[in-house]
């Protein structure tokens, strides 16, 4: 085979061609097997690294897959909590309010027995004032009283000491003295 | 003044009254003066007054009992005036007036009445503190309104007050 090959490239002028557009025969024997060589080791060499690759960007992909659907479960739940959340709020904001409204009721019910209690001590205090009041206005009148009788009645008195009067107290005391002992 | 001058004017005053004779009349009447001189001010600011010479001084005492009181009793008010000691009169006459008293073994009972007493009731006070004092006594009756009524007896150092004008101050400060 070899010597046929041999032969027929003696035998061919390798400045002139045969065909306008196709190659020599030869061109094209050496081009195929060189071309199987290259796509043999190829496969032989390079598969492997290509094939596992391969695998390694479909993990890649398939980890991804399997994020995402993880996610996506998250997400879900986590929806999930919020509308359970929502509801709570709600919830809540309905026990505070009824809360809130029990809590003023308690205030308005305590200020209103505050201040009926208020009212009640206010009025005893005034009423205790007023007696107090009273009182001092019954003193200061019985002061006064006893002033304008201390006043009027050495006054009332001398008026009515006659001469009579006066001589019958000499006697009294005269007769008084001598009584004595 | 001191005490033993006033005493020593005292007997001066009495032993002149007593040569005079007329020694009750005028312990009686100097007892009034002296009263008087306690009691009215004008009198008493005239009578002490250093800036009036003691001629004009002795004048005015001289005016105001002339005619009122006997000539000894005048005469011996206007000896002390004269003698300058007319601050003490009061101490002298009270003097004068316990000495008389003593001397006639009486104890001195000051008597304040707003009205004058009559002759039959000085003779039954002076009886009727006799017999509460168990000695005589010489009877001063000083006729003082303040008293308004009844009598305050003073005898040494008893005091028997009946008159309205104590009662009216009892009554006053109960009131």
């Amino acid at each position: 085979m070899i010597q046929y090959v041999n032969a027929l490239l003696a035998s061919e002028d390798p400045t002139i061609t045969h065909h306008w557009l196709l190659p020599e025969t030869a061109e094209i024997v050496y081009g195929g097997l060189a071309s199987v060589i290259v796509v043999g080791a190829l496969i032989k060499f390079a598969g492997p690294a290509i094939k596992k690759s391969f695998n390694a960007r479909t993990e890649k992909i398939q980890k991804e897959l399997d994020d995402a659907a993880a996610a996506k479960v998250n997400a879900d739940s986590d929806a999930k909590n919020i509308r359970a959340a929502l509801g709570d709020i709600a919830g809540e904001r309905a026990r505070m309010l009824a809360e809130a409204d029990t809590q003023a009721a308690a205030v308005l019910t305590e200020g209103r027995t505050r201040i009926v209690a208020e009212v009640a001590e206010l009025e005893a205090k005034a009423e205790t004032d007023l007696s107090a009041a009273r009182g001092r206005s019954s003193d200061e009148l019985r002061a006064e009283i006893s002033m304008l009788a201390a006043l009027a009645t050495p006054v009332v008195v001398e008026a009515t000491l006659t001469d009579q009067t006066k001589n019958d107290l000499i006697e009294a005391f005269i007769t008084s003295v001598g009584a004595a002992r | 003044m001191s005490s033993v001058k006033v005493e020593a004017y005292a007997r001066a005053l009495f032993e002149i009254a007593q040569a005079e004779g007329t020694l009750d009349r005028v312990e009686d009447e100097l007892f009034r003066v002296a009263r008087a001189f306690e009691s009215n001010e004008q009198l008493r600011a005239t009578l002490t007054d250093n800036t009036i010479p003691t001629e004009r001084r002795q004048l005015v005492a001289e005016q105001l009992l002339g005619g009122k009181a006997s000539d000894t009793t005048t005469q011996l008010v206007s000896l002390v005036v004269n003698s300058g000691q007319v601050r003490e009169l009061p101490a002298i006459i009270d003097s004068l007036v316990k000495r008389a008293s003593s001397e006639k073994k009486q104890e001195v009972a000051e008597i304040r009445s707003a009205v004058a007493l009559s002759a039959d009731q000085e003779t039954r006070l002076a009886a009727a503190l006799a017999k509460v004092t168990g000695k005589p006594v010489n009877l001063k009756v000083v006729v003082d309104p303040s008293v308004l009524g009844g009598l305050v007896a003073v005898v040494g150092d008893e005091v028997i007050d009946d008159t309205v004008r104590t009662r009216l101050d009892q009554l006053k400060t109960r009131i």
